[in-house]
């Protein structure tokens, strides 16, 4: 048996009423959801409600799931979407839009974002093996707009393929594509205004 | 940017294929076109270069450590149960029943038993106890009700005549029996009406009453309270019968 059907076998046995089943699921499931709502909205109590939410809202519409429209994956990611967009219309996780001079928490004295990553001492790839290059990322992250920035979740956090992420996000593949490239465009020079050689 | 390079390549070409060329799949001569377009055009060469150093930095991004209760709260949130990897409580002989009865109640009330359901039990209580404050209900005033089977058929007598005088003390009632009753008479032809009494009562000389009486009241001037009571049919056996003084005032207002 291979994952997809043992993945289908699970949420059988989950809409049959089996309660270990649905304990399976929320187990295999809980980090990938926690990670998309953790980068998305950028506060970890917020991802924390968020994923609860999504997994009441699984649990309510597992009967739903058509096995053979989409992968459990893509269809548990679509469902994680769909409430961060929702929850982001109502205004919740508005976008950021402080610039590369602010200075963190709006205070007049201290170093800008720019400034933090005046560090050119490493490669990116050394610099963000650091905590506060992880912080600095992330933070840049959420400065992106949310298509921008649930295109390079999916892509470059979640490992997800280009036709997959186009059926999350119910857009075509070459949109997805733009998406990310424009993504990791606006993040590296939010990230590095002063670099141009990037390894 | 959207001019025709040399190697055949346009810029926005060049911009679809850069997921693609970043990822390695791109292959043979659209490879090469890639390339040459590269080198060739210094914004889409830039935009590449950005392009991979955000992909650098998003991929080195660690995974975010969910928080410990994560998965407990969302069991607790959907089917209300603890993981089943989560040790049950055993029950040992040198448990009392509370204990016991705790560990078998416990996964019941469990989706019960959470901070959003207690602060709504508090609400409620609040809520019940100022209304009966307010209603002046005292939780002290028990001590004195008696409790006892005679106590409590005194309390149901007194309760139900406290009831029944108030619904005869109200004016509307009063108004309403009225109306009933002029209704009733219009209502009945004249020809049915009962004739005027063949011996008619003394003082009565107009006639005017023509209807029986089945109260025994006088309409007169007199100021003096009358007793009133159910009227007497020859060959009923008499039963004592409770007379109830009636003020006169109460009487010229109720057959006003």
């Amino acid at each position: 048996m291979d994952d997809t059907q043992a993945v289908n076998a699970l949420v059988k046995r989950c809409v049959a009423g089996d309660t270990a089943a649905w304990q399976e699921i929320v187990q295999q499931y809980h980090r990938r959801i926690y990670n998309i709502c953790y980068r998305f909205s950028g506060s970890p109590d917020d991802a924390s409600d968020l994923t609860q939410e999504v997994f009441i809202k699984m649990y309510r519409t597992l009967a739903t799931y058509d096995t053979s429209r989409a992968a459990f994956m893509t269809w548990v990611t679509t469902v994680t979407r769909n409430l961060l967009v929702d929850h982001f219309r109502k205004g919740k996780y508005d976008r950021v839009t402080d610039s590369l001079d602010a200075t963190a928490g709006n205070q007049e004295e201290g170093p800008t974002l720019a400034e933090r990553l005046e560090d050119p001492s490493a490669s990116p790839e050394a610099r963000v093996q650091s905590q506060q290059a992880q912080k600095l990322v992330h933070e840049a992250l959420q400065k992106l707009s949310p298509e921008l920035r649930e295109a390079v979740i999916l892509r470059d956090l979640q490992d997800m393929d280009y036709k997959e992420i186009a059926i999350v996000l119910k857009i075509p593949e070459g949109t997805v594509k733009s998406r990310i490239n424009r993504g990791r465009t606006e993040l590296a020079r939010l990230l590095q205004r002063n670099y141009r050689q990037v390894s | 940017m959207a001019e025709l390079n040399q190697s055949g390549m346009q810029c926005a070409e060049f911009e679809a294929l850069v997921a693609e060329a970043l990822d390695g799949a791109l292959h043979g001569s659209t490879r090469a076109a890639f390339e040459s377009h590269q080198r060739s055009c210094p914004a889409c060469s830039l935009m590449l270069e950005e392009a991979k150093a955000g992909m650098h930095w998003l991929k080195g991004l660690d995974e975010a450590e969910p928080p410990r209760h994560l998965v407990h709260n969302i069991l607790v949130h959907t089917i209300g149960a603890l993981p089943s990897d989560h040790p049950k409580p055993v029950v040992t002989k040198t448990e009392g029943w509370l204990d016991r009865l705790k560990g078998r109640l416990s996964p019941v009330f469990a989706p019960v038993v959470t901070p959003r359901f207690a602060m709504s039990l508090g609400m409620a209580f609040f809520s019940i106890t100022m209304l009966l404050s307010i209603a002046g209900f005292h939780v002290a005033d028990l001590r004195h009700v008696d409790l006892s089977s005679k106590g409590i058929v005194k309390a149901y007598y007194s309760t139900q005549a406290r009831v029944v005088r108030y619904y005869e003390n109200i004016r509307l009632v009063y108004e309403i029996e009225s109306r009933v009753r002029d209704l009733r008479k219009a209502a009945t032809p004249p020809d049915k009406q009962q004739p005027p009494a063949a011996n008619p009562q003394p003082g009565n000389d107009n006639n005017q009453d023509k209807e029986p009486r089945k109260q025994n009241y006088n309409r007169g001037n007199s100021s003096q309270p009358v007793l009133a009571g159910p009227p007497r049919v020859k060959g009923e056996v008499k039963h004592p019968v409770k007379y109830v003084l009636i003020p006169q005032a109460r009487l010229n207002r109720r057959t006003a």
